[in-house]
């Protein structure tokens, strides 16, 4: 209690105070000889954080020296070993050590430290960032030159598999939020020197790391270029995931449907970028950016690839009649109840006109009212445990559908057709897309309890028109639909052999527009080959032989 | 890509026809049948070549001026003023036709399907998504058309296949007709090719063309397409129904597509199915039109973009579309507007053309 008395009292008083600003990167201030003045510079800045350490020793038992670091950012094992202990003991030959004091940092750059990744700067005002970045910052008394060393280490959860994005087959592993991770998972499937990755921190607090990843050769130069002129333009004080970025740099913003693909698999982070699409990742988001991301790209999983092609192609299929379930059935079934009843067969008309009888509303209302309770069901069992969750939706779903019935809420008819739709809406694998259809359902109910069927059918107009002038990254966002890419249908809503697919998709304007290995234009790690006379003339068989597909 | 000439050529055809199959499909086979009784497949055959005239006239003209609009270059040909006046009578006339087209529409939705839909509602409404959707550019112009036409196509041609097991060769037989009449025949041959003036679409897409010489074939693929479905149509039905029932038939098409039905009650309801899709195209008709009327009348006024134009003219297409006073003057203005415009969009093309011969303008190379 006392300690958080002092706090609050020294709190107080540094309101008072200027508020002490990390200073503009840019403008340089030379570092005093003095080390007092450099430690009391940079103090003050972070002000009295409690996990900013300076560490007062001698260097060599010589020279007075301090490292600076936050021990909440930095691997502490590591400075004790590899900083401090040869700092502090001296070298087995003294006499090495240079006479005169400003070659002293070179000495110590060069033959005591052993860390990998460091810097030398004779910049004040470029310590506090190197700081918050994770590193040690070394500065000795009478020296003109401040050595700092990345040993930032953030403790991160292990690689697991994906929850939003489960597969039957395929890799287990999904991104985290460690950057380094991700991308390691990325080199890892890409392992060619054409893997491109471009970083940059992001949001003038938060500081973000976000990586721009893609492949040379592959890529449309301009893709990138628009990429990377949208995240510039990106004016925030904040990127704390990757959905911020999404919004900043998606096309239509208004519009219901995705116009940017996120995706916590890394298999499928790499098969778009093998496509000749660019992605983004964010330092802290375990999800990636796939763009330009297309409407076909939400109802393929990367299951459809690792499956047989009929068997990929009919699953696609079933999804898609999934996506039109859970738009449509409601609304046409309010309208055909209420407008055009002579629509149905008649026994079928019976029936439901029998279930319908002890129900108080219009078909409309009932409905609206089923698919809110629907809805919120759904955002109850996602917010809660996993464990009770699964009881809840038990429990909603039963107890209250099988009451709805007897109390004359709702007819089992429309209890049956609100659980498909929910169900149709579960089958759609990207989680945004669903709840673009699901949202777009409710406008398609009332205006089918407005104007039956004439009503659907405008209000499908206008989602299909909507859908048609929509753009992601300047490709029109129902292609290879509108417009009719005759080639990039193979894998639309059926999915080719994967031999017949020699082609990336054209609309991605991709420098190498095939898949093969004997077309490949001349890339880097052939020039390498090609200078040692070591790459054949004749090409190896590769697996993408086109008799194999008719051999039987 | 060649990304500031984006519209291939099949595109333009896919434009044509899901701009021309639209509100006359349903009662097509009652005018021919009227005008050339079992002969009635082939007046309606008749009247292709008719409207490939004026299609030909847009086409040679618009060749000449491949990087223009028909409403940009025919300022140098006959004068700005002239040209200006031309402008607004084609923005006009389009305006009507899609004011009476929708009423069209309308009467058709509350006596056969939407029976407890207001008429006004069902207009406006329409009216109304065509205004929103008509605020792009001329390419998703074109993917709007793109996207429905296979609808369009596939329940048409299904519902011409299924009927074909239910036609009785007889009803078609003359092939010539009964006691025809060579006015009749005209008669009917001027309304068939009145059914085609959506042709002048073609005129909007050629600056976008990839190459703009195949317009005319375009234009020709399109009308082959649409002439050998209607001519099928009007055969299913006749065969159906025989001529002189078909006469008596509102809507004969869509009786057509009551009577049919596959299996055993797999797909009886082919009325609704068509309805449905019936409701798509004549969106894609509503929505040249409009795109038209806005877009010449841009041109008038030099705007920018049609954004403004297409939002002012929403009401005066609405006051078209309830100018007449009964379904009897519906149909009244309708044929009379379809022949006005027969003759106008064929004329005036042939104009532009002469007298872009005589001047010598134009060129028909690309450069």
């Amino acid at each position: 209690m006392q300690n958080w008395k002092q706090n609050y009292s020294s709190f107080k008083q540094k309101k008072t105070h200027e508020d002490p600003t990390i200073p503009d990167q840019r403008s340089e201030k030379p570092l005093d000889p003095d080390l007092k003045n450099n430690i009391k510079a940079i103090s003050q800045i972070f002000g009295e954080d409690a996990d900013l350490v300076v560490r007062n020793f001698r260097v060599y038992g010589l020279y007075d020296a301090v490292i600076i670091f936050f021990s909440s950012l930095v691997d502490q094992n590591q400075i004790h070993e590899h900083v401090l202990k040869p700092l502090m003991s001296p070298p087995a030959d003294l006499s090495t050590i240079p006479e005169e004091r400003k070659d002293l940092p070179d000495f110590i750059w060069n033959t005591t430290i052993q860390i990998a990744a460091g810097n030398r700067t004779k910049d004040l005002n470029s310590l506090p960032l190197a700081l918050l970045e994770g590193s040690v910052v070394l500065l000795i008394d009478g020296m003109d030159q401040a050595l700092h060393f990345n040993l930032r280490k953030i403790e991160h959860r292990s690689i697991e598999q994906p929850q939003t994005e489960q597969v039957i087959r395929g890799s287990r592993e999904g991104f985290i939020e460690n950057l380094e991770a991700n991308l390691s998972l990325l080199r890892y499937r890409l392992q060619t020197p054409d893997f491109r990755v471009i970083t940059a921190p992001l949001g003038v607090r938060t500081r973000s790391q976000v990586a721009v990843c893609y492949i040379e050769g592959i890529v449309d130069p301009e893709l990138v270029e628009k990429v990377m002129k949208r995240l510039s333009m990106i004016n925030t004080d904040s990127i704390l995931d990757a959905g911020y970025i999404e919004q900043f740099i998606e096309d239509n913003p208004l519009s219901p449907f995705p116009q940017v693909q996120p995706t916590e698999r890394p298999d499928k982070s790499a098969a778009a970028l093998l496509e000749g699409r660019v992605i983004i990742l964010v330092d802290g988001s375990p999800f990636s950016l796939i763009v330009p991301a297309l409407f076909n790209q939400f109802f393929q999983t990367i299951d459809d690839y690792s499956e047989r092609f009929i068997v990929g192609s009919l699953i696609r299929g079933i999804r898609l009649i999934a996506l039109l379930f859970s738009l449509f059935f409601p609304a046409l079934y309010v309208s055909v109840i209420s407008f055009n009843p002579e629509l149905m067969p008649t026994e079928f008309a019976v029936a439901i006109s029998g279930g319908r009888a002890g129900v108080p509303f219009p078909a409309v209302l009932e409905v609206l009212i089923m698919e809110v309770f629907m809805e919120v069901l759904r955002e109850a069992t996602i917010r809660l445990p996993q464990m009770i969750g699964g009881a809840l939706s038990i429990v909603g779903v039963l107890v209250i559908g099988q009451a709805a019935v007897s109390a004359g809420l709702a007819s089992p008819t429309t209890v049956v057709i609100v659980a498909i739709t929910t169900i149709g809406s579960f089958a759609t694998p990207a989680y945004n897309a669903a709840i673009s259809s699901r949202m777009l359902r409710f406008p398609l109910i009332i205006l089918a309890g407005c104007f039956g069927l004439y009503g659907v059918m405008l209000g499908t107009i206008v989602i299909v028109n909507h859908l048609l002038f929509l753009e992601s990254f300047g490709v029109p966002y129902m292609t290879p639909y509108v417009p009719t890419k005759w080639r990039d249908l193979k894998d639309s809503l059926i999915r080719v052999p994967l031999w017949w697919m020699r082609r990336r998709p054209s609309f991605l304007n991709t420098q190498d527009p095939t898949r093969l290995a004997h077309e490949l234009p001349t890339t880097y790690s052939d020039q390498i080959f090609k200078e040692k006379g070591e790459l054949d003339e004749q090409q190896p068989p590769h697996n993408n032989d086109p008799s194999r597909g008719s051999s039987r | 890509m060649n990304n500031n000439r984006p519209i291939t050529t099949i595109q333009v055809v896919a434009v044509v026809v899901s701009t021309i199959i639209g509100i006359g499909i349903l009662s097509i086979p009652r005018y021919m049948a009227e005008a050339g009784d079992s002969g009635a497949p082939l007046v309606s055959a008749s009247g292709i070549p008719v409207a490939f005239l004026g299609c030909w006239f847009t086409a040679a003209v618009c060749r000449k001026f491949p990087n223009e609009t028909l409403f940009v270059f025919s300022r140098r040909l006959v004068g700005r003023s002239i040209a200006d006046i031309f402008n607004v009578l084609i923005s006009l006339f389009f305006a009507f036709t899609a004011g009476i087209t929708m009423r069209q529409f309308g009467e058709v939705c509350v006596a056969v399907v939407f029976k407890k839909t207001p008429i006004e509602a069902v207009i406006l409404l329409m009216l109304i998504l065509a205004a929103l959707s008509i605020r792009r550019n001329i390419v998703k112009f074109t993917y709007v058309h793109i996207f429905y036409l296979p609808f369009i196509l596939l329940t048409v041609l299904s519902i011409i296949l299924v009927a074909m097991k239910n036609v009785d060769a007889l009803n078609l037989l003359p092939l010539t007709g009964n006691y025809i009449t060579f006015s009749s025949f005209s008669k009917g041959t001027v309304t068939s090719a009145a059914l085609y003036q959506g042709t002048f679409v073609i005129t909007l897409l050629v600056p976008l063309m990839k190459k703009p010489q195949q317009v005319l074939k375009a234009g020709a693929a399109a009308l082959f397409i649409i002439g050998f479905i209607y001519v099928m149509i009007v055969a299913a039905t006749l065969g159906m129904f025989g001529a002189q029932e078909t006469k008596l038939l509102a809507y004969p098409t869509l009786e057509t597509a009551r009577s049919i039905s596959i299996g055993a009650g797999l797909l009886e309801r082919f009325d609704a199915l068509f309805i449905t899709v019936w409701v798509i195209s004549i969106f894609t008709t509503i929505f040249t039109n409009y795109y038209l009327a806005a877009y010449s009348l841009q041109q008038v006024f030099r705007y920018k973009d049609h954004r403004l134009v297409s939002s002012f003219s929403l009401p005066l297409i609405f006051v078209f579309s309830l100018l007449p006073r009964n379904i009897y003057q519906v149909y009244t203005f309708s044929s009379v507007t379809a022949i006005i415009g027969l003759i106008f969009l064929t004329l005036y093309p042939l104009l532009l053309w002469l007298i872009a011969l005589i001047r010598q303008k134009g060129g028909l190379s690309n450069e």
